[in-house]
């Protein structure tokens, strides 16, 4: 389905609410902050970007995958399925919006064009695997975590799936892949990163300096280094795998609490402070926090993912998208 | 107890297990809503302790056939359980340690 016979589906499903539009006082810029209501009690969380214009979104609490035309604010709710809780979404090589569905305990491909639902059950030994969050590999394996303590790898043209214990057990959360092609993953309750060799499925953990720290999600920039939110401690830190240095900052605030983690295409970091119930983008040459608290309380961003000058974020708390735009969308 | 299964990735209910992502579980039922000592609550929820909600059997159940519905802005995310024997399963396992 190309862009136009997208916008042309989706006008008729939902009156397009307007954004909320606003500058945001931030200390360097120009960046707009604008907000897509969605439906009310789904949930929005995850958010990735299609090649068509549109920005998939996850309803965790009622089970849908959104899809928001970010031109009008008009989006499409689509059923998972009895039971669904999706909590990510990533786009695969084919173009379709693929995602952890932990409700069913299955990966799940939605089809851009007829929005038909295809599930990957995982084995029934693996039930309530806590499905997380999930990466493609350059040969088209999709790779995913499951917090109770499992990642795993799904060849989507066989519909082969194998599932692994992560090493150090339940925790296993954000997940990424370095532009060589390694693939990492956080574990939150296990306070660690490590990286997956593809070929045996082992997974190597590292530890990072500060202790009990509670690693999230992670992110690769354009020279492979790993970006990690850290829960607890209210860090960002980044390790280098290159000479295996880490270096850590805390969130500006009283009590940060550090979520999501994206790195955009000028290597700027963007994490989620819930302490601040803010999106905070870090300059790593500078050093600099820019802070954009959301306008509502408990916005409660999980994720961050974006596109060249648009970071996208879901609000779960306020059933909202948000974007921060940081020049004229490519 | 399959219930207990996802909430076992950040919650405990061995009372010596603590600085996981959740609190402590052992001895939920009857104490304090927010109230394990030294973890860091949503905001929604050290406002439930300052007006005084304590968690019984009724309350648990409601909260976790949605908890977010409950406790809007609560940090912890997660789709509520539908199936009220489920719930009630759940509930009483929390609630009896005899039942584990």
């Amino acid at each position: 389905m190309n862009r136009r016979q997208f916008l042309g589906t989706a006008a008729v499903t939902f009156l397009a609410a307007p954004a909320l539009l606003r500058h945001a006082n931030a200390q360097e810029g120009p960046f707009r902050v604008k907000y897509y209501p969605v439906a009310s009690g789904m949930g929005s969380r995850d958010t990735t970007p299609a090649p068509d214009g549109s920005i998939w979104f996850c309803g965790q609490r009622n089970g849908t995958l959104g899809r928001l035309d970010p031109r009008d604010g008009s989006y499409k709710l689509i059923d998972l399925g009895k039971g669904a809780a999706p909590h990510g979404v990533i786009i695969g090589p084919d173009g379709a919006p693929w995602v952890t569905e932990g409700g069913q305990n299955a990966i799940a491909r939605v089809d851009p064009g007829d929005h038909k639902v295809t599930l990957f059950r995982l084995p029934e030994k693996e039930a309530y695997a806590n499905l997380n969050t999930a990466v493609f590999d350059r040969g088209g394996i999709y790779w995913f975590t499951g917090q109770s303590g499992i990642y795993g790898r799904l060849d989507p043209k066989s519909g082969d799936m194998t599932v692994f214990k992560s090493p150090r057990g339940r925790g296993t959360y954000g997940m990424t892949i370095t532009p060589k092609g390694d693939i990492w993953y956080a574990s939150l309750a296990g306070n660690h990163i490590a990286k997956i060799d593809p070929a045996t499925g082992n997974a190597t953990v590292v530890e990072p300096p500060t202790p009990n720290q509670g690693a999230r999600r992670v992110w690769s920039d354009s020279k492979g280094r790993i970006w990690v939110s850290e829960w607890n401690s209210g860090n960002v830190s980044v390790h280098d795998p290159a000479d295996g240095s880490w270096k850590a900052w805390k969130l500006p605030g009283s009590n940060p609490r550090t979520y999501a983690v994206y790195v955009d295409d000028k290597d700027k970091v963007w994490v989620t402070d819930f302490g601040a119930n803010a999106i905070l983008r870090f300059d790593p040459v500078t050093e600099k926090f820019n802070a954009f608290p959301s306008d509502k309380a408990g916005a409660n961003v999980r994720q961050l993912d974006g596109r060249p000058n648009e970071t996208w974020g879901g609000e779960s708390g306020n059933d909202r998208l948000v974007v921060i735009q940081t020049g004229a969308p490519a | 107890m399959q219930a207990f299964t996802p909430c076992r990735a950040c919650h405990s209910l061995d009372p010596a297990e603590r600085g996981l992502p959740g609190p402590n579980l052992s001895g939920v039922i009857g104490r304090p809503v927010g109230g394990e000592a030294g973890f860091d609550y949503s905001p929604v929820l050290r406002k439930a302790r300052e007006d005084g909600l304590r968690w019984d059997a009724k309350r648990l159940d409601a909260f976790l056939a949605d908890p977010a519905a409950m406790f809007p802005g609560l940090w912890m995310s997660m789709r509520g359980i539908e199936d009220a024997a489920e719930r009630q399963a759940l509930v009483r396992f929390l609630e009896d340690p005899s039942s584990r």
